[in-house]
């Protein structure tokens, strides 16, 4: 059982959440809990994962118990609720409306109807409300590492914006290859070469720029250019650094990466979105690429000085995995 | 074949990405011939361009700071490649915060034109590199002789251009009306471009346009009032028209009645001609 309430600016920001989520899939899991409310989405290929996590201090009001259901052993069972985006995104569209707009919204869950009510307080006395049904599913959960990746960076999103947008808009992938003294982001065109093919761009980037730089591994991560836009967009709306993990552990398990968001000066959000990434294959020897949800987790960040010298490495607790892909 | 050459002045990175904007508008795939001494943007009268043409030329010393070719071969020092004219204006797009402009002929792969630029976006940041790859065909030298300055043919009539951005506005309104135009002007400065249908006649009128002088004898035979008109394709005219997003230092029209319209601009040092045949 859910309640919680939030204000105009929050509401921009959980829309834009939703918003970036959405790129993934049309399926959004919400899934509530002491910790705060989560939002993940996972793309249909398994090779992108979102996840959202909203502290407790990020509404203005947040109540959350145990829904009823229990299992066979008496064990209170956690259940997500499952949303179809195609519903929940209209009532997100405009969000610089409902920012200006919205004085407050309610979010709570009907108990037994299987019923999400969003109910939004706007000025001149409206309000609107709106009456979502979810599925009760079993969450999306993934497994989950505690070993260090070997390359972290952190950045401030303007800079992943601003290669972005040297790429055509129709570029698939981007390439991401790093040493010890540089990074560099490129596309990845492995068509055919003739004039109409497309141009291939790289930027490189001196590791001053980045807040924090530290490569174990020369290494290379091709990823979706689609995917990362969509949690670019949500990094403007958050205006904090991001944190990039990655490594590559070795031919058994595919490399991943994980996009963290810190801490935003301006909300009292604690908010992380992460992103596995599959890594390409550049040696025809080698396995064909995994494809399974595999993940790391970050616990929310909280309150801190903008500048840090460590990115969060906090233990992630280790969910058990629900879905039977074979990982490998 | 060698080609490589940079640019450091923050003006003549920008005009040369307007240049570069204009040519993509004007023209999808264009060849690009590069000499010691100038560059030109070619579109040859090809079928697939509709007979329309378009030769631009520039000077490179008014924009490169250092350059250095090798053509196919002593006696044919040139070099004749063809690009999909976007590639380059995109790849120049970056070049708002650019501290130097560097491109060159390579092979990666497959022929290409390596655009990179050095950006430096605030005094404090350290450079960034930011490097394009554009995909070129080189022309073999059999197929040179279909893009040589084109001959410009004697004119009937030749006038000074409006404001392009006032004559574009007419054109893309007149295109909703007709797919054809006639485009007429006389010795007295007057330039009217006209359109009928079956139901209805629009005709715009500019005066006090200004005729450049006289070049030929046959136009001194003429009666000032005396209209010559060209039939064209609307399409063909409004493309040209939007290529040009900044006014011309110097812009003439001029008319070769039934056969061919052709424009004569200067922006500041880089000289376009462009061609469009009259209609049948």
């Amino acid at each position: 059982m859910l309640k919680c309430t939030m204000n105009g600016g929050q509401l921009k920001v959980f829309g834009k959440t939703i918003q970036a989520l959405a790129r993934l899939s049309n399926e959004l899991w919400l899934d509530p809990s002491k910790q705060g409310l989560v939002l993940r989405s996972i793309n249909s290929s398994c090779s992108a994962y979102g996840y959202a996590l909203f502290s407790p201090v990020f509404f203005e009001q947040y109540q959350w118990s145990t829904s009823g259901t229990m299992n066979h052993d008496d064990i209170p069972l956690t259940l997500n609720f499952k949303f179809t985006m195609q519903f929940l995104l209209p009532i997100f569209k405009c969000l610089n409306f409902l920012e200006r707009n919205v004085e407050k919204c309610k979010m709570f869950t009907k108990s037994g109807k299987c019923r999400f009510i969003i109910q939004l307080f706007c000025k001149h006395s409206i309000k609107k409300t709106h009456n979502l049904r979810f599925e009760e599913s079993r969450p999306i959960q993934v497994l989950l590492e505690k070993n260090m990746c070997t390359n972290i960076l952190v950045i401030q999103p303007r800079l992943l914006a601003e290669t972005v947008v040297l790429f055509p808009s129709n570029l698939e992938e981007v390439t991401l290859a790093v040493t010890s003294v540089d990074f560099c982001l490129r596309s990845s065109n492995e068509q055919a070469a003739d004039m109409n093919s497309s141009v291939r761009s790289s930027m490189c980037v001196d590791r001053d720029e980045f807040d924090f730089f530290q490569i174990g591994l020369d290494t290379e991560v091709t990823f979706c250019l689609k995917d990362l836009k969509g949690f670019l967009t949500l990094c403007e709306a958050v205006r904090g650094p991001v944190a990039i993990h990655f490594d590559f552990p070795g031919r058994s398990s595919p490399a991943r990466a994980r996009l963290t968001l810190g801490q935003s000066r301006s909300s009292q959000a604690a908010e992380s979105i992460s992103r596995k990434i599959s890594r390409k294959r550049l040696c025809p020897t080698e396995s064909p690429p995994e494809s399974g949800a595999q993940e790391n987790h970050s616990s929310p960040l909280k309150k801190r000085a903008p500048s840090r010298e460590q990115p969060d490495r906090e233990c992630s607790p280790v969910f058990r995995r629900v879905s039977t892909e074979r990982l490998g | 074949m060698k080609f490589r050459a940079k640019i450091v002045d923050a003006a003549c990175l920008n005009h040369f990405t307007r240049v570069s904007n204009m040519i993509a508008k004007l023209a999808k795939i264009c060849t690009l011939r590069i000499r010691p001494d100038k560059l030109n943007f070619i579109l040859s009268d090809k079928l697939a361009s509709g007979g329309v043409s378009m030769w631009c030329e520039l000077e490179q010393e008014n924009f490169f700071s250092e350059f250095q070719m090798e053509g196919v071969s002593a006696d044919n020092n040139e070099i004749y490649l063809e690009l999909t004219s976007e590639n380059l204006s995109r790849a120049l797009k970056t070049v708002q915060n650019a501290r130097t402009l560097k491109i060159k002929l390579t092979n990666k792969y497959f022929p290409c034109l390596t655009v990179s630029v050095e950006l430096q976006l605030s005094v404090s940041s350290s450079n960034r590199i930011v490097t394009h790859d554009i995909p070129i065909n080189i022309i073999p030298r059999k197929l040179w002789k279909d893009l040589q300055e084109p001959l410009v043919p004697d004119s009937d009539v030749s006038i000074y251009l409006p404001v392009l951005k006032t004559m574009k506005n007419i054109v893309e309104k007149m295109k909703n009306i007709s797919n054809h135009l006639v485009i007429e002007a006389n010795l007295n400065g007057e330039l009217n471009l006209k359109i009928e249908t079956e139901l209805v006649c629009v005709t715009t009128h500019f005066k006090g346009l200004g005729n450049p002088p006289l070049a030929s004898q046959s136009c001194r035979d003429r009666s000032p009032g005396e209209l010559t008109e060209v039939h064209i394709e609307i399409k063909k005219l409004l493309q040209f028209l939007a290529g040009q997003q900044v006014n011309p230092t110097k812009a003439v029209c001029n008319l070769v009645k039934n056969r061919i319209v052709y424009f004569d601009l200067l922006h500041e040092d880089v000289s376009l001609q462009y061609f469009i045949p009259a209609l049948s």
